[in-house]
């Protein structure tokens, strides 16, 4: 048992901090998604981290990562956290998907831009009908030649709206049972009958947007391995979404509880007896939460990730609730923190819902019988 | 014993139903915030609540219980014009023995007033100093307990976006108001309280609805989701809470008009205490069984999610009320 780091992890957390050392300040104001100048800014800082080695760096050294292992990963989003700097780019599932399954001239095509963040991709899994129930998604791929011709609507594609390339879950064997006839094919977001219609959420974040396919040709030669193991893919996937991943954003979470101490510990903030406690017993979920999701990286059984996301959702959900209540009246006049509330509920939402995470843990964990 | 609204007031509840719906229909949050409708209403809203006689409401004849059923309608769709505020203010000043002709101006929507309240909005301000004008979109004038009457600035940024709270411009005039005394004051307390429980039950019931209505229609897995237990558990909750909230309402209004002050203001509390922290729950939880589609800023949800805290906030949150009740039930030992 051991929660320090290994002498090689240490030493690649150094190297990480002087470099974010040398190149952080130019980046620490400015980023985001709010503005086409955020925007902008937030896509230099991809290219710089990535050009300085750190994106992706799990991926093989052949496809431009440096083959460690994911707790590299989750050092890095750590240490982004810890120095406030923006987060890394959200790539590590796409480059996953594309490095596990597609073959050697696709990676070849695609794989360089991705992880030298010169590209920027989307994931375009949800639809408007399939959102829970992912796998009844209606995009449909029909064979045409050494085509597919794409039809369909995807929606809450994050980054769409500036997105080169999109990584495209669709129904391409229209014989096969729903599971078995999903396919993932890379399309250029340029290609004609593509529109992108911007959503907006309710704390007015502007990541998002509906896609919509009429009629789209991509080459055959753009599918990810064979067709119909979509559904395979998109598995694996999830287990690169969060992980490593989860460490950066319980760093972001340490901040906000770091600026609420803060408040509390210099009076700024007024807190009576019980709403001190509450603080401290946010103190101890993210302590707790640390070391779960570290537990994860190198004891990962199979959902951890669900068990994980229903642990986040109810600590995040929870330091929210305790902000506001310290923020008092001032929560509802005008407090940045009223919009990262907003965000927190969407928490239990995302990536498969508080509901359908209980429910994978209930049955595939606990074994208890399907309903 | 008689709990729940006579034939007169239920019949009240159905036309404000009516013209609250027909108000929320002109107003939309648009597809950003920077495509939001206003929350000033149009001359045409604006003279819609005059002829319905919602501004002069108070200064009539009305018990607190009529007022909490407008109210509640208020909350229930959202509307975004400043008849709570109008409502606080005027009786504010008919208790500081306001003329009549002031009086009957509000009341016909000439005069547009806003209540003055601490910038903590736990109640109304003592003083201009380091206080706001609550829910003043489009109004003109608020006046401090001494009767000077102040120009309003620009709206304060807040997470409201159907009632705006603005800063207190400089002097514009001078009523001759007296101190309306202990008793007044408290029933005052007691009434911005009862309202703001009104406003949340109604934003709630709304949530609640919505989400029902969602859970019947939207399939996932070949079946509406609100035939999953999941979904149905959350629900059933939601409704203890809408319902536990509607008897917290009823007592807090039938004691603004039947006991005396202080205790009307205990139950007032006591009711706000309940109700504040239930009706964002619910407003949370409808954007839960929502899914994404409750997240986006086209959707109500937010709107009435924003609107219940605003609402929580108004006279104290459940933490401000408790503080005060704990004096009240278990005094100073044992601390
Ligand atoms: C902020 C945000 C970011 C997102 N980013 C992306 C993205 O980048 N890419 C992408 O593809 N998608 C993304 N999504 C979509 C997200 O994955 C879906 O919103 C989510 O899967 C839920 O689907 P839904 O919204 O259709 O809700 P629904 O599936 O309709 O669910 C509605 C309600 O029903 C419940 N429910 C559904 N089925 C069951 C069941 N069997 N048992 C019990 N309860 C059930 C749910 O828990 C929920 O409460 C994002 C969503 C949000 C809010």
């Amino acid at each position: 048992m051991d929660f320090a780091d290994t002498p090689e992890v240490a030493r690649f957390r150094a190297g990480l901090r002087a470099w974010l050392a040398g190149h952080l300040d130019e980046y620490r104001h400015g980023t985001g998604y709010h503005s086409d100048a955020a925007l902008a800014a937030t896509l230099r800082w991809h290219r710089a981290l990535a050009g300085a080695g750190y994106v992706a760096v799990s991926l093989p050294a052949e496809y431009g990562g440096r083959g460690l292992p994911d707790v590299y990963e989750a050092v890095i989003n750590e240490e982004l956290a810890r120095a406030q700097a923006p987060a890394a780019p959200p790539i590590g599932h796409i480059a996953h998907a594309i490095a596990d399954f597609a073959g050697d001239e696709l990676k070849t095509r695609v794989l360089p831009g991705l992880l030298g963040c010169t590209s920027s991709w989307c994931q375009g899994f949800s639809e408007p009908g399939a959102g829970s129930d992912l796998a009844s998604l209606t995009t449909t791929g029909r064979r045409e030649g050494d085509e597919y011709v794409v039809d369909g609507q995807k929606i809450w594609t994050s980054g769409a709206m500036w997105a080169d390339w999109c990584l495209l879950l669709l129904r391409t064997e229209a014989d096969q049972p729903r599971h078995r006839g999903l396919s993932m094919l890379v399309v250029d977001m340029t290609s004609a009958g593509i529109e992108r219609r911007e959503i907006t959420l309710a704390n007015g974040s502007r990541e998002f947007a509906e896609v919509f396919f009429d009629g789209v040709r991509v080459p055959a030669a753009n599918l990810v391995g064979q067709a119909g193991i979509g559904w395979r893919i998109a598995m694996h996937m999830l287990t690169y979404e969060r992980g490593p991943a989860d460490m950066g954003w319980v760093g972001r979470l340490g901040h906000v509880l770091a600026a609420a101490v803060e408040d509390v510990r210099t009076g700024r903030c007024a807190a009576d007896e019980p709403l001190r406690r509450r603080l401290v017993a946010c103190a101890v979920n993210i302590d707790v939460l640390r070391w779960q999701v570290a537990r994860s990286l190198v004891d990962r059984a199979g959902v951890a990730a669900s068990v994980d996301k229903l642990l986040t959702t109810r600590i995040e959900q929870e330091l929210f609730r305790v902000v506001g209540d310290l923020a008092g009246t001032g929560f509802v006049q005008g407090d940045d923190r009223f919009d990262e509330y907003l965000w927190s509920r969407a928490q239990s939402i995302y990536g498969g819902t508080q509901q359908i995470q209980r429910q994978i843990v209930a049955q595939r964990v606990l074994g208890l019988p399907r309903g | 014993m008689e709990i729940g609204l006579d034939q007169d007031q239920r019949a009240f509840a159905e036309v404000c139903a009516k013209l609250a719906a027909e108000l929320a229909t002109r107003w939309s949050p648009g597809r950003g915030p920077d495509d939001t409708s206003p929350a000033e209403p149009d001359e045409v809203a604006w003279s819609r609540i005059v002829a319905a006689g919602w501004l002069a409401i108070g200064l009539d004849e009305a018990s607190v219980v009529d007022l909490t059923v407008l109210v509640e309608q208020l909350g229930y769709h959202t509307v975004p014009a400043p008849v709570i505020g109008t409502l606080l203010a005027a009786e504010r000043l008919r208790l500081g023995g306001a003329g009549q002709d002031l009086l009957d101006a509000i009341g016909g929507g000439e005069v547009r007033v806003a209540p003055l309240l601490r910038r903590d909005l736990t109640d109304y301000a003592g003083t201009a100093a380091d206080a706001v004008a609550w829910d003043s979109a489009g109004a003109e004038v608020t006046h401090s307990p001494d009767g000077t009457g102040h120009h309003l600035g620009d709206p304060l940024p807040g997470a409201d976006l159907t009632r705006r709270t603005r800063a207190v411009g400089p002097a514009a005039g001078h009523l001759a108001l007296t101190d309306p005394g202990t008793e007044d004051r408290l029933r005052l307390t007691a009434l911005g309280l009862t309202l703001a429980t009104a406003d949340l039950l109604g934003v709630m019931r709304a949530a609640l609805d919505d989400a029902v209505e969602h859970a019947r229609n939207r399939t996932q897995f070949g079946a509406p989701i609100g035939s999953f237990q999941a979904v149905q558990q959350l629900a059933a909750d939601c409704l203890v809470s809408v319902e536990a909230s509607r008897s917290a309402l009823f007592h807090s209004a039938w004691a603004a008009d039947a006991l005396p002050a202080d205790e009307a203001v205990a139950a007032a509390r006591t009711a706000k205490a309940f109700v504040a922290p239930a009706a964002v729950e619910v407003c949370e939880t409808a954007i839960q069984l929502l899914g994404g589609i409750g997240m986006t800023w086209e959707s109500r949800a937010h709107v009435r999610l924003r609107r219940a805290h605003a609402s929580r906030a108004l006279f104290g949150d459940e933490h401000h009320q408790l503080r005060h009740l704990t004096g009240r039930l278990l005094g100073e030992n044992g601390r």
